[in-house]
């Protein structure tokens, strides 16, 4: 009897996008970076690993990387986490560039993520249920998701917002750093949509 | 709220300087997609009272603005008033959202256009005289989306005049405003909400006031983000008295929630909201909601809507009862109609245990179908009710066992001693099991009509567990085998039937024509699902079986064994040739015709496809073996003026045909709450959730339900 209601309500209930809430473990990925190199989500087991949603199309985006935001973000934390940029544009959207051309934008704009992982597919976003650029990830050593959500508390697309804004990604990096558990950990992100 | 008051007073001064020059000149600002008024509803402001304003904003089409839940992505729509000293503002009243599917993501918000309407109220002292004027000025910021974002923004202003006489209508918006103001969610009087929290589930019941029913289908927006998934589908269960809708919560799932606001839509209104789609839904947590489906959740989260099992059981009930006058039910419980008239003089006892034999043979007989259902579905086969014809095999057995019951009833044989010797049937106990058989027959026969009421109960169903599912099932027998088991339980009833006599011959005979037709219609059946030779195959065997049967008639007058051997061998080559092939092919009708709708193919992308085009879809859900889909086909559908209506509204028809199994059909019904068909379903560009006709269909409904839409699809952009 429970099997039969089990499999009648996974039946009704159409498997659509996961998600990773913060507690849970990672989802693993390998993809491939700007250059077509292989990234493995596994390989960096150990470290604290920042998964940053992107795409230059989007106004929100270019709000954080015109004030500059984004890249001292970067490059404060940058010793101590991996930052992954993923961008899972469609190629079917407006939006998509090509990698070389990215690759010259993030030059321009002195962008400075770990890896820049092409996810054109979506395979990745919707592992995680990234809906927004940026949409921000936090993985542990342990490879468990501490926090998942948006950049700051200032839904914009106004640059001046950023100095005045609380950057949750930053607050919870800090508290890892002092060995403390991160304490907001979950927020809604805010940006365009992916563009699947 | 008046960030440079002080320049705004100078500039407001000015304005006011210059105002005969500003008059009614209300500025528009266009951007690059994005069209920007700001609209009043009146023509003058009374000092002291509030007066009604908005921001329009008129979209290029697809592209959209957000709500003030955005659903996904996407950024509200903000709006600064900048207003002359002692002026108030109120917030902003924002129309009911629309469900923007992006991709794999949902966002609530506006397509075409949209007036974000907001009260504005001057101080009671503002002064009247001479034709005075008040400057209004907005700084509106929208993000306008549709494969990518931009923001933007737009400075606005408008000159109010100010007047202490009762205001007058303002021709010039009213059009827009009024639009507005019908799509603002109203206070709906006498409805009841509850919410309540089941795992990852949140549930909101709305219960309509007495005496109304609620709408049969509708979609929730919660004000709060990052609640509910917006993208993931909305469950919604009915009863008489609610609408109960179940959403996925959003990761990481909330566990408490004291209040839900939000905005439930409805297509079809909602009771007492004067024509209203959309209410104001503040819903306190209720514990007896959270736990109506506690077992349910504790077995896989499953979302059992719990009020509505009584419903759906009363439902079934009633379904059940008027199973009894289909076409194919009625002559066989005819038959055991008279069989107790011709023994209601007998033993009134023996009378009893016929009719709860009878019973006790359906209410069995639909358990075990439902089981059998429910095993094979759990078996992973896509099934829904009316699985029986989808075999042209069981057709094909029917379209036999129709038949022979009707030569029987024709008079072209007896049953006589082949029937004696097998139940003895004057015996008591060959009696009972004479009920008992006819009970199953009734059921077997009784399954291709699909009642009206019986698709929202068997829908229900499959949402369940089992153990609700197989107690709908009995219930559903129950009803149907009610009339006899009165008749048998009060044999007083049967006295006021006419007494037994020749006319009862008569009386068989005439069933024997139903029965007849329903042989022609599962002919029909077969030849759309295995070609045009299964259907001479049937005919054939058919003919074969009708000379056994008449053969085995002469037999049990003039004695001997030979007639009853080639009786039935002559019956065994009829089935034999009747006996659908393994590789029956399917047969498509030639092209369509005028006085038919272009049908096109079903396909869930199709649907997709077509409505993000801005086009109306209407999809017809059938199937060859369901009678009521080809009456409404017939009557309601291929009716001239349907047709024309169609055509004028740019309506596509999509024809899902379910008459040999489908599982992507089968889950498109479930996704719609039903599990069979007739399903009529009317999807609209830019609304996620179609609006569902009745099961019985008339010209006028589907005319008066195609009349709501804009004439032709360049009325759509309202512009």
């Amino acid at each position: 009897m429970r099997k039969l209601a089990i499999f009648l309500s996974a039946a009704l209930a159409l498997p659509a996008f996961a998600s990773a809430p913060a507690g849970q473990p990672a989802p693993a990925f390998s993809a491939t970076d700007l250059a077509g190199k292989p990234v493995n989500l596994a390989d960096y087991k150990g470290r604290i690993v920042v998964l940053e949603w992107h795409n230059f199309g989007c106004p929100f985006v270019q709000k954080h990387y015109r004030s500059g935001n984004m890249q001292s973000l970067q490059r404060k934390y940058g010793a101590d986490v991996v930052w992954l940029a993923v961008n899972s544009t469609s190629k079917s959207s407006s939006d998509y560039t090509e990698p070389a051309k990215l690759a010259s934008q993030l030059r321009g704009f002195d962008a400075a993520p770990a890896r820049y992982v092409m996810d054109d597919a979506g395979t990745v976003g919707k592992a995680y249920g990234a809906k927004t650029t940026p949409h921000m990830y936090i993985i542990d050593p342990a490879g468990k998701v501490v926090y998942n959500g948006a950049i700051d508390d200032k839904r914009s697309t106004d640059v001046a917002d950023v100095k005045t804004a609380k950057n949750h990604v930053a607050a919870a990096l800090d508290e890892m750093k002092a060995g403390k558990p991160v304490s907001v950990a979950s927020t809604a992100p805010y940006g365009c949509s992916v563009k699947y | 709220m008046f960030p440079f008051p002080t320049v705004i007073r100078v500039f407001a001064l000015a304005l006011a300087a210059f105002a005969p020059a500003f008059a009614h000149a209300a500025s528009v600002v266009k951007t690059e997609h994005v069209e920007a008024e700001l609209v009043a509803d009146k023509a003058w402001a009374q000092p002291g009272k509030p007066t009604l304003v908005g921001l329009k904003l008129r979209m290029e089409p697809q592209w959209h603005t957000y709500w003030k839940n955005p659903g996904d992505s996407g950024l509200p729509t903000r709006i600064q008033w900048v207003l002359p000293e002692g002026w108030k503002a109120g917030e902003i009243q924002w129309p009911y959202p629309n469900p923007l599917p992006v991709g794999p993501l949902m966002n609530y918000g506006y397509e075409d256009e949209v007036v974000l309407l907001a009260e504005l109220t001057p101080p009671a002292s503002t002064p009247t005289g001479g034709g005075a004027q008040a400057p209004i000025r907005a700084r509106a910021e929208w993000l306008v989306c549709k494969d990518i974002c931009i923001p933007e923004n737009g400075e606005l202003d408008m000159v109010l005049n100010v007047s202490s006489a009762e205001p007058a209508a303002n021709p010039r918006w009213q059009a827009s405003i009024e639009r507005a103001r019908n799509q603002l969610p109203v206070e709906a009087p006498g409805w009841k909400y509850e919410s309540a929290l089941r795992g990852k589930t949140l549930v909101v019941r709305m219960t309509a006031p007495a005496g109304s029913a609620p709408p049969a289908q509708a979609a929730f927006f919660p004000e709060r983000e990052n609640l509910i998934e917006p993208a993931a589908p909305q469950k919604v269960s009915r009863d008489a008295h609610a609408i109960t809708i179940e959403m996925r919560l959003a990761e990481p799932a909330a566990t408490s929630l004291a209040s839900l606001k939000g905005v439930a839509v409805s297509e079809s209104g909602w009771a007492g909201s004067g024509g209203h789609k959309a209410i104001e839904v503040a819903a306190g947590a209720s514990a007896a909601l959270a736990s109506a489906a506690a077992g349910s959740v504790a077995s896989a989260g499953s979302t059992s809507a719990g009020g509505s099992t009584l419903a759906a059981l009363a439902f079934a009930f009633v379904g059940g009862i008027l199973l009894n006058l289909m076409p194919c039910v009625f002559p066989v419980l005819g038959i055991k109609v008279l069989g107790f008239v011709e023994h209601a003089h007998g033993e009134a006892r023996a009378l009893r245990m016929q009719g709860i034999a009878f019973t006790v043979g359906v209410l069995l007989s639909f358990v075990a179908l439902a089981a059998l259902m429910l095993g094979l579905r759990a078996g992973g086969t896509q099934l829904g009710w009316g699985f029986q014809l989808q075999s042209p095999l069981v057709v094909t057995l029917l379209a036999t066992l129709f038949f022979v019951l009707a030569l029987n009833l024709s008079g072209v044989f007896e049953w006589g001693a082949f029937a004696q010797s097998i139940t003895a049937s004057f015996s008591a106990k060959g009696r009972y099991a004479d009920a008992f058989l006819s009970g199953v027959l009734a059921t077997v026969v009784a399954t291709p009509c699909t009642a009206p009421f019986m698709g929202a109960a068997v829908g229900f169903t499959l949402t369940q567990d089992a153990a609700h599912a197989l107690a709908i099932f009995a219930t559903l027998g129950a009803g149907m085998a009610l009339p006899v088991l009165l008749l048998a339980l009060f044999p007083r009833l049967l006295k006021r039937l006419p007494k037994p006599g020749a006319w009862m011959e008569t009386f068989k005979q005439v069933l024997a024509f139903p029965l007849y037709a329903t042989v022609a219609w599962l002919a029909w059946v077969l030849g759309a699902q295995a070609g045009n030779d299964a259907v001479f195959a049937l005919l054939a065997g058919l003919v074969l079986v009708a000379m056994g049967a008449w053969m085995y008639g002469r037999s049990l007058h003039a004695p001997g064994l030979w007639r009853a051997a080639v009786a039935a061998i002559l019956m065994g080559c009829g089935l034999l040739v009747a006996w659908p092939g393994p590789n029956a092919a399917a047969g498509e009708g030639g092209a369509p015709r005028a006085d038919e709708l272009a049908w096109q193919a079903w396909s869930p992308e199709k649907v997709a496809e077509l409505t993000a085009a801005g086009k109306p879809v209407f999809v017809d859900f059938t199937a060859a073996w369901c009678v009521t889909c080809q009456v409404n086909k017939r009557i309601a559908l291929h009716n001239a003026k349907v047709i024309a209506a169609f055509a004028s509204h740019d309506v596509v028809a999509l024809r899902a045909d379910w008459t040999r199994q489908d599982p992507r059909i089968t889950a498109a019904l479930a996704s719609l709450g039903r599990n069979a068909v007739p399903v009529y379903a009317l999807y609209l560009p830019g609304e996620a959730s179609p609006h569902l006709l009745p099961e019985v269909l008339t010209p006028a409904l589907v005319l008066d339900e195609i009349s709501r839409l804009p004439a032709g699809s360049t009325a759509i952009s309202q512009r």
